[in-house]
């Protein structure tokens, strides 16, 4: 692993001004009492598994809950009884908007949802966005600015803001669900949550068991590409896809 | 820095008040903004209510600028164990040195930038064109008005004063596009001309909406996407933060998404939120290999000294006091001079920039306080206001800032509120003297001194009542036969 960098000189000069226009002299020794700061891992675990077990208890109403705040965000959604019925809704959304250049990352849903065959059977070919071994950047790049459509599964999605949490990590590049003009993301239910709360709990359960092995990088993905900028006037599909679809199992 | 031309706020925005296609711009926006935030916090409250959440949002942040130097230090020290490189810059000098030195060290000729208002204080453009690098802004809006070469009308809408036909001649200008009035062909243009540049770039720049003490996580709220890009496509990834950006826990982030898009645009949330604390791991696919977290205090610590305006800070620059402003919705953000507007750029801009060359802009505001009923923060903006009206009253700026007139006059005031007699003896010599000006219960022109003629140049001054409601109160008593302490004689 690299070395941590370095302090900046800046710094003790920078916090002793910063201390004396707060009127103290001294630094603080003991952490400032606020709570969600101060849960243990032991605690925090408490926390995650009540959260967890509420959350399988009400999956079903969650899912609902889920398919309306994204139809309302702008997103298509679709449910699958299953992931057969789950691969031929991807390969019919591809089919329909005519998608030529298909980019999927590489990650375990699809080894239950075989969208692969079922793409092919509708004439488009999956290619997965990976480095490799002999993918530079650049290269990785041109060919998902290329791609008409990408195809990602989620970490997790948040019920109260149809938002989706896509961790890139090995197999999953940032640029897969961001660089293409449309987007499919497939959700399974355990995946998701009730509220942006329960999100961040999770989270920072995650970090504190990963012991410094933590992921530097998350997005949420909650709707269209859109800007206003122009005279107020709503526009979907600046920079990042500007059709979105969701695929939930269940 | 980004020069301060505050000292023209009257002139400017006597320009903007004759600026008829400026008006209605203003008028369409602020309907839409005000429009769609009152829809989503009235009809959708979730589990917690929105003033319940305003004031737990207000105390973390209050708090954690309460122990900033901490905070500060435990950022630090995440990004560091996260593997990225941390700055502090005592002003907008020494940021641009920073971001200069890490872009010349790694040879770059091509910047993009998302959206960052520190960026703006910094002039940081200026700064990298000057040594040949080229700086892309790719907020839409950013990218407007830098091919126009103007400074943001608005925190979150910074084009909101262009027409579309505008646009369109600025990109015809600048991309060879043909000319549209069909605004989603002028997204298209620009997408295009974007993707190119976010091919080329070799360094991204981004603002910070918070940045979480406990994982170094800095977070960015955008609709775009160029926000994701910027943080995606470059090798190296700059973040410029004011230093008074922190939450401590990566929890409290729930709270502050809530109430951040609801009050800018009358969102749930946004399209995108990025998180990112450090640089991309050995194994990922792809994302920046360096990752660079400026702090810049640039005159923040001159809030952070005077108590009272130590709770500016505590600003998440949503811009719902700018949209519910009764003076930003008629003379817009570039009257204000500097890199914010509307009255929470009122309060900071004196103490961050020049009291003296600010001096009006305490003063661009008619105290109705909807600015503080709108803050997710509850920042008491028209509190700080008259703190920098009092300032600036008793000689902040080293001489007196008031006529012998108005001396005269406040005295007087003060005198007659004082003591009952007094105020009634004044009142009826007021009486006395305006009644021969009066016409049809209204006074249409004062002919004394300069101050009070002025007074009725604009509007009319409502005819004193013949007899005074004291003298009133008395005789009706007098005549029911009622004691003056209020009870019924029997």
């Amino acid at each position: 692993m690299a070395p941590t960098p370095e302090e900046h000189p800046n710094k003790a000069a920078f916090l002793l001004r910063v201390r004396s226009a707060l009127g103290r002299t001294e630094p603080i020794v003991h952490m400032p009492d606020h709570p969600s700061l101060k849960s243990n891992a032991m605690r925090q675990q408490e926390k995650v598994r009540t959260i967890v077990a509420r959350n399988e208890a009400r999956r079903s109403p969650t899912l609902d809950r889920l398919a309306r705040t994204a139809a309302a965000a702008s997103w298509n959604v679709r449910r699958a009884g299953d992931a057969e019925e789950a691969a031929s809704i991807v390969a019919e959304i591809a089919q329909q908007s005519g998608v030529k250049n298909l980019v999927r990352s590489a990650e375990d849903v699809f080894k239950r949802v075989n969208i692969d065959t079922a793409l092919r059977s509708v004439g488009v070919s999956p290619a997965i966005l990976a480095s490799g071994r002999s993918r530079s950047r650049g290269a990785l790049r041109d060919m998902a600015f290329r791609a008409d459509m990408g195809v990602t599964g989620v970490s997790y999605a948040i019920a109260e803001t149809a938002s989706c949490a896509v961790i890139p990590r090995k197999g999953v590049a940032r640029l897969a669900s961001l660089a293409p003009p449309r987007l499919i993301l497939l959700i399974e239910p355990e995946q998701v949550l009730e509220t942006l709360d329960d999100f961040f709990a999770v989270t920072r359960l995650n970090r504190m068991q990963a012991r410094g092995r933590a992921t530097n990088y998350f997005n949420f993905i909650s709707g269209p590409s859109r800007t206003a900028d122009i005279e107020q006037t709503l526009t979907i599909g600046v920079h990042g896809p500007g059709e979105v679809h969701m695929v939930i199992l269940g | 820095m980004a020069e301060v031309k505050s000292a023209e706020f009257k002139k400017a925005s006597g320009r903007a008040l004759r600026d008829e296609k400026l008006q209605h711009a203003l008028e369409h926006v602020m309907e839409h903004f005000v429009g769609a935030r009152a829809n989503i916090i009235e009809s959708d409250f979730g589990d917690e209510s929105w003033e319940s959440m305003r004031t737990r949002a207000a105390a973390i942040k209050q708090s954690t600028l309460e122990h900033l130097d901490y905070y500060l230090d435990m950022v630090d020290k995440s990004v560091r164990r996260n593997g990225g490189h941390v700055y502090f810059a005592d002003d907008a000098a020494q940021a641009n040195a920073i971001v200069l030195d890490i872009a010349k060290r790694n040879g770059v000729k091509t910047v993009i930038k998302s959206k960052s208002m520190v960026s703006e204080e910094m002039g940081v453009n200026h700064i990298l064109e000057r040594e040949g690098i080229e700086p892309v802004e790719t907020d839409l809006g950013e990218y407007i008005i830098q091919l126009a070469g103007e400074t943001p009308f608005h925190i979150i809408a910074p084009a909101m004063h262009k027409t579309r036909q505008e646009v369109s001649s600025l990109f015809q200008e600048w991309l060879k596009t043909a000319p549209t009035q069909d605004i989603k062909r002028l997204c298209v243009y620009a997408r295009d001309a974007l993707r190119e540049k976010f091919a080329a770039a070799d360094m991204g720049i981004s603002g910070a909406n918070f940045v979480v003490a406990e994982t170094g996580t800095v977070c960015l709220v955008t609709n775009e996407g160029n926000g994701r890009m910027t943080t995606s496509a470059p090798r190296i990834h700059v973040v410029l933060a004011g230093m008074e950006k922190i939450v401590p826990a990566i929890e409290d982030l729930a709270l502050f998404l809530r109430l951040l898009p609801r009050s800018a645009t009358g969102q749930r949330i946004t399209s995108y939120n990025t998180f990112v604390g450090g640089p991309r791991a050995p194994s990922d696919e792809d994302g920046p290999e360096e990752f660079h977290l400026v702090f810049v205090d640039n005159g923040r610590l001159n809030l952070l000294r005077d108590e009272v305006m130590r709770e500016a800070l505590r600003c998440i620059r949503c811009g719902a006091c700018l949209n519910h402003c009764p003076v930003y919705q008629k003379i817009g953000g570039h009257a204000y001079g500097w890199v914010y507007s509307g009255p929470i750029g009122a309060v900071v801009t004196p103490p961050m920039t020049n009291m003296k060359v600010a001096r009006d802009l305490p003063y661009a505001s008619t105290l109705c306080g909807t600015c503080k009923d709108v803050c997710p923060v509850k920042i008491d903006i028209p509190r700080l206001l008259l703190h920098l009206r009092h300032k600036v009253a008793e000689g902040a700026l080293g001489e007196r800032s008031t006529t012998w007139m108005e001396r005269l006059f406040v005295g007087q005031w003060h005198g007659a509120m004082r003591n009952r007699r007094a105020l009634e003896g004044k009142a009826n010599l007021g009486r006395l003297l305006t009644r021969p000006f009066a016409r049809g219960g209204k006074v249409r022109k004062l002919p004394f001194a300069p101050m009070v003629s002025g007074w009725t140049a604009s509007r009319d001054f409502p005819a004193p009542a013949p007899k005074s409601f004291a003298r009133l109160w008395r005789e009706e008593l007098a005549q029911d036969n009622v004691h003056p302490n209020g009870m019924e004689q029997r």
